[in-house]
């Protein structure tokens, strides 16, 4: 059985169709990339995958799970996590909290058992931090952990929004162009970040236009173009399939990382 | 612990004023209301500061829950525990059913319904003059008494009301130290990255709107049998805005600046009614100058302004040092 | 029955004309700063005030120049309000721009304490008192004036926004500030004019409705309330929006006040407004809004 199994996904807003007839499946413990030419509809994608769309038609199956129709946090509670292309901090909080608030599913008290500091609060605030330094640790940010966010840099931001989502321990993660504006090191960082968390067992979903990581770190790619399949095969099937060198500027694609 | 030291300094603070200052207007008439206007301002930034969700309507729930007290004391002659228990249970419904539809609305949309959802309280307050007595409002309505000791005096009130305030400031700081507390700011740094993470910020939302509701109602309660009378105009849409007043200008996202807030703003009146007719003219200007020149609010904007000057002083004497180390390479 | 409802119809496009250009002076501001300026309701009490100041007593100028006067003033506080309380604010977030404005409103209306004190004012009817017969209902010739004033002022809003440089600069600015820098646009200055057509509205409409409602310093809040409500029912940011939405507010007060109960004729209003956003989060013709992640 496939991990995420999705069947004639289609959406369209006011009358464009942004993702038509797609259909492709994700088996579990790899890392599974997603790409095409912007505006391909890879985002919509990933929009419809976390809950945050609907779409017109189509099922998107989770372990065997409906997702079509579950709010994103009923799709988080699944086992599903995220990453956003433009980022989604909580710069009103510190990079520890932040992360913290990845427990949340692995947590369970409520506003009025916190407000009066049962003792079973206290507990789960050590277990929580002690879950959120390690998963910070995991992703090599050990030096930020008490930093506000809104003091860090972008590409140390990209790895928080990571560390937040493995914090949650999905079964599956989405990674919305992690490498989008990084620099060249930290790319290799993110490279060797994204091998991690795929050995750690959790399965990835990666959108990505750095085609040199995508090669580098996929077991299989799906390739999109106007929101329809152009192609899906092992990187070096891709790398040769001619319909896709087409999609890409008539055949300009760039393998240097 | 370090939360709970800066309570108990506050705690301290509370406990001294009245021996520091005996037999004070300001001590036992004025600081008791500021201590209400804290408690109403700390709730209302859990909703506001910490979730994000603005409300020009939160005088509502203090006035439903000092009326219901009212009313039921006075009308039904009820005790008044049980009175402030189905003010609770009153306004806690009318903040869940509510809560939902208006909480999908956002920023401007947000602030306009729950400022329709104030007046039209208000209004309801004011037309059912055959329970509420309407615009004259009621008076009569008795003092509490805790466990036989009756707060029959200004000094009593002046206790029972600041055990309430460090009560519902510890109740607030152990809120927001928590996972429900982490929930409510992640709401509001992203909806959308809220959700992904498992927090149902439809629920989220709700939560914090009652639970702000029923510190309100409790808060009105006790104004209710402090002053013993109660009439529509101290619930209007002018409190409603006096009240995120305080929380803005304390700091948003601050439970300490939220009492700073509604410390100054009671303060403030008092002693701007030296000048009569100017007062409100006054009043407006100050409260304009501060937003402008302190945005952030005064807990964190006095620190910023602090900060930059002791760094401005500390350039200066950097600079003043490379020019003599210039000078002295020049000679 | 029928003739009644009539005449409550009247009276609601009267109240609601007025609304209805508070309402346009919110969009106004909306549009080109994107702040909710909550002392709109002061600019109409300001000309209402000015123009009973500039016509009252012996030497007292005639109505028609005292009006133009009293806009003018309007005016003259708009662009201050814009230069000093909401330009030096900027990039404040949405809450501070709110109190900030709501300060400027209590200001506003101290100041106006101050020199006019706290009696209610008239000013004379523009063209007679004795009302004219519709049917078995009745209209002051002023309500006449109210409605006509009111469409005249749309309309020429809405010419000026739509067909001249001018308005479509002011426009611009709102879509785009730096965008609008770049094709030549003085953003500082089209702010300045925004807010100043924004008062003249304002004052415009008071000195129209005083003849039948009177005025005094504190007028201004409740109507500016109502513009709000007006603006946001027709959807932020939409001009002709804001005044269906006034007119519409307008009708709904003054029949429910004739039908229902006049004491509840603004919770009326309101509930209904909060009824529409229930289901229409983004007013009856404003834009929803699309998230994007």
């Amino acid at each position: 059985m496939a991990l995420l199994d999705v069947k004639d996904l289609t959406i369209s807003f006011g009358g464009v169709t942004a993702i038509a007839d797609l259909h492709f499946e994700v088996p579990e413990s790899q890392v599974y990339a997603v790409i095409g030419p912007n505006g391909a509809g890879k985002t919509t994608l990933f929009n419809m995958l976390s809950g945050i769309y609907r779409p017109n038609e189509g099922s998107i199956r989770f372990l065997d799970k409906e997702i079509v129709g579950c709010q994103p946090h009923q799709v988080a509670q699944m086992g599903i996590s995220r990453t956003f292309q433009n980022l989604q901090m909580f710069f009103n909080m510190s990079v520890l909290d932040n992360v913290k608030v990845g427990c949340h599913l692995r947590t369970r008290s409520h506003l009025w058992s916190a407000a009066l500091r049962l003792p079973n609060i206290l507990r789960e605030e050590r277990q929580a931090e002690a879950w959120a330094r390690e998963t910070l640790i995991f992703c090599g940010l050990e030096k930020y952990i008490e930093m506000p966010a809104d003091s860090l840099p972008y590409g140390v931001l990209k790895r928080v929004e990571i560390a937040r989502a493995l914090a949650s321990q999905p079964k599956l993660l989405l990674m919305d162009e992690p490498a989008a504006g990084l620099n060249d090191t930290e790319t290799v960082e993110m490279r060797g970040l994204i091998r991690r968390i795929s050995e750690s067992g959790v399965s990835v979903l990666l959108v990505e236009h750095n085609m040199g990581l995508v090669m580098q770190v996929s077991d299989r790619i799906l390739v999109i173009d106007y929101g329809s399949r152009l192609a899906e095969g092992l990187p070096e099937e891709i790398q040769n399939n001619p319909k896709v060198i087409e999609a890409y500027l008539g055949g300009e694609v760039q393998y240097a990382v | 612990m370090k939360r709970l030291g800066g309570l108990s300094l506050f705690a301290l603070a509370v406990a001294l004023l009245p021996f520091i200052f005996p037999d004070n207007y300001y001590v036992t008439v004025v600081a008791v209301s500021a201590g209400l206007h804290a408690i109403l301002a700390i709730s209302l930034n859990l909703l506001m500061g910490y979730a994000g969700q603005i409300s020009l309507g939160h005088a509502a729930f203090f006035g439903i829950g000092a009326y219901t007290s009212a009313v039921l004391t006075t009308r039904y002659g009820w005790n008044p525990w049980p009175s402030i228990l189905v003010g609770l249970a009153f306004t806690g419904t009318l903040a869940y059913i509510v809560a939902r539809p208006i909480l999908k609305l956002k920023g401007h949309y947000l602030a306009m319904a729950t400022l329709g959802l104030g007046i039209i309280v208000h209004i309801f307050i004011v037309q059912m003059g055959w329970l509420t007595g309407g615009p004259d409002g009621m008076g009569g309505i008795p003092t509490l008494s805790v466990f036989g000791w009756t707060i029959d005096s200004d000094e009593r009130w002046y206790v029972a009301i600041g055990v309430l305030l460090v009560l519902v400031i510890w109740l607030a700081l152990n809120i927001i130290d928590s996972r429900s507390g982490r929930a409510l700011r992640a709401l509001h740094g992203s909806e959308v990255a809220a959700e992904m993470m498992g927090i149902n910020t439809a629920a989220t939302k709700t939560g914090v709107f009652v639970l702000a509701a029923l510190i309100a109602s409790v808060a009105g309660s006790v104004f209710a049998h402090q002053q013993a009378f109660v009439s529509p105009d101290s619930f209007s849409f002018f409190f409603s805005i006096e009240l995120v007043t305080m929380v803005v200008l304390g700091g948003m996202a601050s439970t300490y600046g939220a009492v700073l807030g509604a410390i100054i703003l009671t303060f403030l009146p008092e002693l701007l009614v030296i000048f009569e007719d100017y007062e409100v003219m006054i009043f407006g200007g100050i409260l304009m100058g501060m937003m402008i020149f302190l945005p952030q609010g005064l807990f964190i904007g006095l620190k910023d302004l602090l900060h930059k000057l002791v760094h401005k002083r500390s350039n200066k004497a950097k600079q003043a040092a490379s020019q003599k180390e210039n000078n002295h390479g020049v000679a | 029955m029928f003739d009644q409802i009539l005449q409550f119809l009247l009276t609601g496009i009267t109240v609601g004309s007025t609304y209805a250009l508070v309402g346009l002076g919110f969009a106004i501001i909306y549009n080109a700063s994107d702040v909710v300026n909550f002392s709109q309701g002061e600019f109409v009490m300001i000309g209402a005030m000015s123009a009973v100041a500039l016509s009252a007593g012996d030497s007292g100028l005639p109505l028609w120049l005292a009006a133009i006067g009293a806009v003018m003033i309007t005016m003259l506080v708009g662009m201050a309000l814009q230069r000093f309380a909401i330009a030096p604010a900027r990039g404040a977030s949405v809450v501070t721009t709110i109190i900030i404005t709501i300060g400027a409103s209590i200001f506003l209306r101290g100041v106006a304490l101050v020199v006019w004190g706290k009696d209610l004012f008239p000013l004379p009817h523009f063209s007679g008192e004795d009302p004219i017969s519709i049917g078995n209902a009745t209209l002051l010739p002023q309500s006449i004036w109210v409605m006509g004033g009111a469409a005249a002022l749309v309309f020429g809003a809405h010419y000026f926004f739509n067909h001249t440089t001018l308005g479509k600069a002011i426009l611009a600015c709102s879509c785009n500030k730096k965008a609008a820098s770049l094709v030549g646009i003085n953003v500082g200055i089209m702010l300045l004019v925004a807010y100043a057509m924004s008062a003249a509205l304002g004052a415009m409409a008071g000195i129209l409705v005083t003849p039948i409602t009177f005025t005094s310093y504190d007028t201004g809040v409740m109507l500016g309330l109502k513009g709000f409500s007006a603006a946001i029912l027709g959807g932020m940011g939409n001009p002709m929006g804001a005044v269906a939405g006034g007119l519409l507010l307008g009708l709904i007060e003054s029949l429910s006040a004739g039908l229902i109960s006049s004491g509840y004729k603004d919770a009326i209003g309101f509930i209904v407004l909060l009824l529409v956003l229930f289901f229409r989060p983004s007013g009856l013709f404003g834009k929803a809004s699309v998230e994007r992640v």
